[in-house]
This record gives C-alpha cells, sequence and structure tokens, in this order.
C-alpha cells in the first residue's frame, strides 16, 4: 500500500491559514451587516434580500 | 494566496449577485410588494396581530413597519420605492455574494483540495444545502407580514443549521470514515430534531399561492445564487492565476 503524503513547507501552511482566516472573517463581517444586523436603516436596506435569501427578517 | 483569494471572492460574489438579483426582481419582488399591500391591511387593525415579548423584536418590528409599511411612529430611513429599493436589493445581494464567497474560497482553501470550476461548484452546492435548503426545512422562506417567533431564536436557528449542515456534509462528503459518516448525518438531522422555533398561527388575509410561490421560487433563486457563485469561483482562482502566469512569463521574456 502506497501512503501518499503531502508535505507543506511551514511557510506556506501560514500563508494558506492567514488567507482563510482573513476570509473567513471578512465573509462572516459581510454576511451579518447584509443578512443579520439590527440596525433599522440596514435592515430596511437589505429588506427585499433578507426575505429571498430566508434570513430571519424581522 | 490572501490576494487570489479575495480576487476570486470579489468575481465570483458579483456574478452571482447579478443572477441572483435579476431573478429576484422578476420572481421575488412582486410577490413582496403584493404581500406588503396585506401586511398594511393588517396592521390597520393592531388588534388582530401578537405582541412579542422579546423587546428587540419590538424595535425591529416598530423600525420596519414605520419605515417600510408606514405604521406610523418615527421616520425611519428607507430606500425610495421603485428604483432605489431595487438598487438597494442589489447591494445587499452584492454583499452577501461577496460575504459567502469569502466563506466558499475560505473551506475550499482549508480542505487543501485542489480549486477548479467542478470543485467550487460541488462546494457551492454543499453551500445551498446547508445556507438555503436545511434552515428552509425548519424556517421556511416568508413573505412580510407572516407572523414568526422571536427573531433572534430564528437568527440563532438558522446559524446553528447552516453550521451544523455545512459540518456535517464536511464529515461525509469528504472525510467519509464511517464514524465521520454517522456523526455528519447525526449533525445534518438534529437541528430538526430540536425543531425551529415557530411563531402563532395566525390567519392571513393574504392568499396562500403567495407565500407558496414565495417559498419555491426564493430556494430556486438560492439554487442558481450558489451555483453561479461557485462556478465562478473556481473559474476565477484559475484565471487570477492564470494571468499572474502570464506577467510572470512576460518578465522573465523582458
Amino acid at each position: 500500500m502506497v501512503a501518499i503524503t503531502r508535505s507543506l513547507s511551514p511557510a506556506l501552511v501560514s500563508e494558506r491559514l492567514s488567507a482563510v482566516l482573513l476570509a473567513a472573517t471578512l465573509g462572516v463581517g459581510l454576511l451579518f451587516v447584509s443578512g443579520f444586523a439590527p440596525v433599522v436603516a440596514l435592515h430596511n436596506a437589505a429588506h427585499d434580500w433578507r426575505h429571498s435569501a430566508n434570513f430571519p427578517c424581522h | 494566496m490572501t490576494k487570489r483569494l479575495l480576487a476570486a471572492a470579489l468575481v465570483a460574489g458579483f456574478l452571482a449577485a447579478c443572477v441572483a438579483s435579476v431573478l429576484q426582481f422578476a420572481l421575488t419582488s412582486p410577490l413582496i410588494l403584493a404581500a406588503e399591500k396585506y401586511e398594511t391591511a393588517e396592521a390597520v387593525a393592531p388588534a388582530t396581530r401578537h405582541a412579542f415579548a422579546n423587546p428587540l423584536i419590538v424595535l425591529a418590528h416598530s423600525g420596519h413597519g414605520s419605515a417600510g409599511h408606514d405604521h406610523g411612529g418615527e421616520p425611519q430611513w428607507q430606500p425610495a420605492p421603485g428604483l432605489p429599493r431595487l438598487a438597494f436589493t442589489a447591494l445587499a445581494t452584492l454583499v452577501s455574494g461577496v460575504g459567502y464567497a469569502l466563506l466558499l474560497g475560505a473551506v475550499l482553501v482549508a480542505t487543501g483540495r485542489a480549486v477548479t470550476p467542478s470543485e467550487a461548484l460541488r462546494f457551492g452546492i454543499g453551500g445551498f444545502l446547508a445556507a438555503s435548503l436545511a434552515p428552509a426545512v425548519g424556517l421556511p422562506p416568508e413573505l412580510p407580514g407572516i407572523a414568526a417567533a422571536a427573531l433572534e431564536s430564528r437568527q440563532l436557528w438558522w446559524v446553528a443549521t447552516a453550521l451544523a449542515t455545512a459540518v456535517g456534509l464536511y464529515l461525509v462528503a469528504i472525510r467519509r470514515g464511517p464514524v465521520a459518516i454517522a456523526l455528519g448525518l447525526a449533525l445534518i438531522v438534529a437541528p430538526h430534531v430540536w425543531g425551529a422555533p415557530h411563531g402563532p398561527e395566525e390567519i392571513s388575509a393574504m392568499p396562500p399561492v403567495y407565500a407558496a410561490q414565495f417559498a419555491a421560487r426564493s430556494l430556486a433563486i438560492g439554487f442558481a445564487f450558489w451555483a453561479v457563485l461557485g462556478l465562478a469561483f473556481g473559474w476565477a482562482w484559475e484565471a487570477v492565476a492564470g494571468t499572474k502566469g502570464a506577467t510572470r512569463r512576460s518578465e522573465v521574456a523582458a
């Protein structure tokens, strides 16, 4: 049986980790603003999209 | 890698938002406008509406009501009807599109798989199952004016269901061991066994066909959104690498 292992250099691992963390944080932030934020102005602006995308809305 | 991920997410989010916005204008926005007429009519007789115990819900309701549907109270900012409202709907779709594309890219890179359009499409369909279909099983897409449980409890259930389904799909489809599959299936089923928070059952004057059409169309738009998001992310990921490679080659040639 041949075991296939992929060895990644520590630099690549940390680069990948920082990319993933940054993208995930930004992504969650954007989704919160457009789909969940309770601020009335944000809610009103995104109202129709929140309904269509089935985010819980008012 | 960070720049490539951000660039691909911007492109994918933009393309998915374009498709989803056009579909919304054609399919769901007219239904929302029609439903708001009934919501306004019902609001005239507030005795028929339930009072929510949660103060935040009342706040959201009063703000939304006074702004969007002229329920009275302090005026709040809202997009003007017609084109501005459609523009803000498209903007919100774009913001969510880029947000979901960033999460899709983060998951693709974190799993260490080669990012191709077909692989990204598969993850996109996973995104549809986790963020659209699974929450919709417990909390079906609702038109304005339909009574529902407290907002925070629904938001909490929504997020928990999306996360549990996403992790469950990962365990079932990628880890694939017997234990992983059993745990994954349990995670996918658990939120529905727990049960979504439900509001009071009210009889609305709105024709039920509106609600049925809205739920089906909303899920169809969700599928188109996620399919385009996945395909476009894979394509943009390769395209960004292609331009980088071309630049490097031209640098070497020069």
